[in-house]
């Protein structure tokens, strides 16, 4: 019988994160002057290039809004110590359904057209992910592996779609017709992509942090998800809670592909979501599955993307040199609450 | 082995206390006592798999300093586990010489060396067994022998056996019997660990009796009954410290019905047709060696595992397939022996252990009403005066005030049934008594309360009623009067008596 250490305070752990950043940033920045000609001008482009213009800041800003989503979609199921790794095809398809509840639309309102769409995405994606919750609460399975199996087909299956009967022939990509103007987010902060979903997205934060320790659900969530015999014992619905956050999870990736849709691109590209999920599960990582912790979370994995774009653009790197960089940041900050979170889940199953 | 004492700090356990051992060459050497008396862990000291925090050891009388298991086997000191420890997918030859096996050119694993030399050992002991079968298709019988064959292949001359017999059918135990026999006859020493008498006074040449961590008795077998032996390992009982009211009777609130639980894969029923009654104000007792059936019978009482055949019956209501969830709308409460990780949700906060069992009471339109629950919280603290920050984890607790916050909430619904299971197990004499007179007022106010126990001390100070199981089964149910003696019950817990056998 050991004794279990908690965690640390929130303080302590702060701290443990600046400094990871610190070096982080810091290996980053030898690597530039290792690689680049001109190491004083990729490091200003890197690190403030972000930050030069309304364009890049806001376009900056907007690309965190999908990974809020599929960053709370992760904290959400984590949280219940459920796992779901098919994020990548939630996004992608949630997309997809989006695009085309828009486009089958006879004009509707504007308002009414967009909430279709995203019910559509959300659905589209609590469905995927709902079934390997539902199949661990039937028989046992595991949703890990099932949740992964099931996106990574379903992909394929939406890219037969786009590269077949959904392709628009007008364009020379492989992409559906854009959506009618009508459904199109309302810009916030032109020139830059920036649109209403990031209010969107701070309200979704918000509300699921409320869910999360203000309500009922949320506590038996969260006791599921720090010990299953525990809420078995004090009457808690275990098996419920192997399927919620699960579906409630596949929504938020859903959601995270139909915004990216009716927000930035009005059409569906081919690929255009790739990787999207997978950053989810670093951001809620980072994050700590907190929901109001995504939000920065997100917003430091979008600074990182709009700078090495900066960089790209303005200096000698390539993109090769630029996703080194940015990986090295990225792969050390998560490492860092991947660690945690080991210890997390070993004290849980324990 | 001298004034060997091992302190558990987690939960203040004295699990050895200045224990002497001495085991003589070329006998078996029995150790025994009940479940928590220590016997494992001093084994594990010998073995080299926890430290002692003073005592020395002699081994071939030479003082030795065991930090590993490791140090242990260079030494010729073996230990055959409660719990195998074998790949079921390797062959018996492969398991066995697992961690020194026989290299081809100092870097290849030598199959045929391997199956070479463990044919030597098993011939030259005299066993039986083909080291090139895969362990999965062996018997847990022929498992064992294997273990003992690991040990004797890395040239032990001591033996340990943790509860050898626990997983073995009659005929394998016989069979292992007469194998220790042997290995004693040729020069070999050998250790077992054991709570059943009859098997100890079949094998064993002398017979140390362990209990609470102190060893009380050291025997030749020849001379001592098991009787006896019995006596020495319950102990004297102290009775009647509380005063108990007179028991006023009532209605039964509890009963279990000829309720059987099988598992498969296991021949004989862990619990095999238990009939069981707790009235209303009245606090009955169960006593058991464990892995008698006790803890199966708290699983089974509050609905986390399910019965294979029978009924349980709450208010005369069949309750046998409601869940532990309606089990607890009915007013069914539970105070398990697992605290740390039924009981509590270790990383949860103080207040979220609290309410985990009647949250719904705290609720408006889904959404809780914070300063009930804090009141709640804060009403119940003071009243179990638990010194703690409620919104901090309850890991941060002591042993003793987690299973106060555990009775607080478990008491706090007002049921007209609970159970406690090891209620006081690894508490301070002070936390047991504030238990104890808690159980009795619940008792005094009408509740029908179960006490699961293998602590025998207590069932006498507060039972009306004493109920003993073995092997899964009732085989007494007896009225707890001054002319009921730990001796007899002692005798029942170890299948000395049977009230449900007519006398041969």
């Amino acid at each position: 019988m050991e004794r279990i250490k908690t965690t640390g305070d929130p303080f302590i752990n702060t701290i443990a994160l600046m400094i990871t950043l610190g070096i982080s940033f810091l290996i980053a920045i030898v690597l530039i002057f290792v690689l680049s000609k001109e190491p004083g001008a990729t490091i200003y482009y890197f690190f403030v290039g972000p930050f030069t213009n309304k364009y890049y800041f806001g376009n900056m800003l907007n690309s965190a809004v999908p990974l809020v989503f599929t960053g709370l979609g992760i904290a959400m199921a984590f949280k219940s110590s459920v796992f779901n790794l098919g994020g990548e095809g939630q996004v992608y398809s949630g997309a997809l359904a989006a695009a085309v509840v828009c486009l089958a639309l006879p004009a509707a309102g504007g308002f009414m057209g967009g909430l279709l769409g995203l019910t559509a995405a959300a659905a589209v994606g609590g469905v995927l992910a709902g079934g390997p919750g539902f199949f661990k609460m039937k028989w046992g399975t595991d949703e890990l592996i099932s949740s992964f199996l099931i996106s990574g087909a379903v992909i394929l299956v939406v890219n037969y779609f786009i590269t077949g009967p959904l392709d628009d022939p007008a364009n020379d990509l492989l992409a559906t017709r854009a959506v009618a103007e009508q459904y199109r987010f309302l810009k916030v902060f032109p020139p830059s992509k920036l649109n209403i979903s990031v209010f969107f997205a701070l309200l979704t934060a918000g509300l699921l942090f409320f869910l999360l320790y203000y309500t009922h659900w949320g506590y038996e969530m969260r006791m599921c998800g720090l010990n299953r015999e525990f809420s078995r014992y004090g009457g808690i619905n275990v098996p419920a809670y192997l399927l919620m956050p699960m579906v409630l999870s596949g929504s938020l990736h859903g959601l995270a592909g139909g915004i990216s849709i009716l927000g930035t691109y009005y059409r569906f590209v081919k690929e255009f979501s790739f990787g999207m999920g997978w950053s989810g599960i670093a951001v809620a990582l980072i994050a700590r599955n907190h929901p109001l912790g995504v939000i920065p979370a997100a917003l430091f994995f979008a600074y990182l993307e709009a700078g090495a774009k900066a960089a790209m653009i303005h200096s000698d790197v390539t993109f090769e040199i630029a996703a080194l960089v940015q990986s090295v940041i990225f792969y050390l900050v998560t490492a860092q609450a991947l660690y945690r979170f080991i210890q997390y889940r070993k004290r849980a199953s324990s | 082995m001298m004034g060997i004492t091992r302190l558990y700090v987690e939960n203040n356990v004295l699990a050895n206390d200045r224990v002497d051992l001495e085991v003589l060459e070329n006998e078996i050497h029995a150790i025994v006592g009940e479940n928590g008396a220590g016997k494992t862990t001093l084994m594990k000291i010998l073995y080299g798999l926890e430290h002692p925090d003073s005592g020395r050891i002699f081994f071939k009388g030479k003082e030795v300093n065991l930090r590993r298991p490791l140090d242990a086997n260079r030494l010729g000191i073996g230990m055959v586990h409660q719990h195998f420890r074998l790949i079921p997918e390797f062959t018996v030859a492969e398991n066995v010489v697992l961690g020194i096996e026989p290299k081809k050119r100092g870097f290849f694993f030598d199959p045929e060396g391997a199956r070479r030399e463990v044919r030597e050992v098993i011939e030259e002991y005299g066993f039986s067994i083909d080291p090139s079968l895969r362990v999965w298709k062996l018997t847990a019988g022929q498992m064992q022998l294997i273990e003992i064959i690991k040990i004797l292949y890395r040239k032990a001359d001591l033996l340990i056996l943790d509860e050898p017999t626990s997983v073995l059918t009659e005929q394998e135990i016989h069979r292992l019997f007469a194998t220790l026999r042997n290995l004693a006859g040729i020069g070999k020493t050998v250790i077992i660990i054991s709570h059943k008498l009859g098997e100890v006074k079949e094998i064993s040449d002398r017979v140390t009796v362990m209990r609470r961590g102190r060893v009380v008795a050291v025997r030749k077998t020849a001379e001592v009954d098991e009787r006896e032996l019995s006596k020495l390992m319950v102990g004297k009982s102290v009775m009647f410290q509380f005063e108990r009211e007179p028991l006023l009777p009532g209605r039964v609130v509890l009963e279990l019905k000829a309720v059987v639980l099988k598992r498969t894969g296991l021949e004989r029923p862990l619990l095999d047709g238990v009939n069981l009654s707790v009235h209303a104000g009245e606090l009955v007792g169960v006593a058991g060696v464990g892995g008698n059936g006790l803890a199966e019978l708290e699983d089974i009482i509050c609905g986390l595992r399910r019965v294979s055949g029978g009924n349980i019956f709450h208010n005369g209501e069949d309750i046998t397939g409601l869940s532990p969830s309606g089990r607890r709308e009915r007013g069914l409460s539970y105070v398990p022996a697992d605290r740390l990780n039924r009981g509590s949700s270790l990383p949860a906060t103080v207040a979220e252990n609290m309410i985990v069992s009647n949250h719904h009471r705290f609720l408006k339109v889904g959404i809780f009403n914070r300063r009930k629950v804090r009141d709640f919280v804060a009403d119940l603290t003071g009243q179990y005066s638990i010194r703690c920050l409620p919104n901090h984890p309850i890991a941060t607790l002591s042993g003793g005030n987690i299973q106060k916050v555990i009775l607080a909430r478990e008491l706090a619904s007002k049921s007209d049934f609970i159970l406690f299971s090891e209620p006081t197990w690894g508490l301070d004499v002070a936390g047991s008594e504030f238990i104890y007179n808690k159980m009795l007022e619940i008792r005094k106010a009408g509740a029908a309360v179960l006490l699961i126990s293998s602590n025998l001390d207590e069932i006498f100070k507060l039972a009306d009623r004493v109920v003993v199981m073995f092997r899964g089964r009732v085989l007494a149910d007896l009225e707890n009067t001054k002319d009921l003696t730990g001796e007899l019950i002692g005798e029942y817990m170890l299948g000395l008596r049977d009230d449900t056998r007519p006398e041969p």
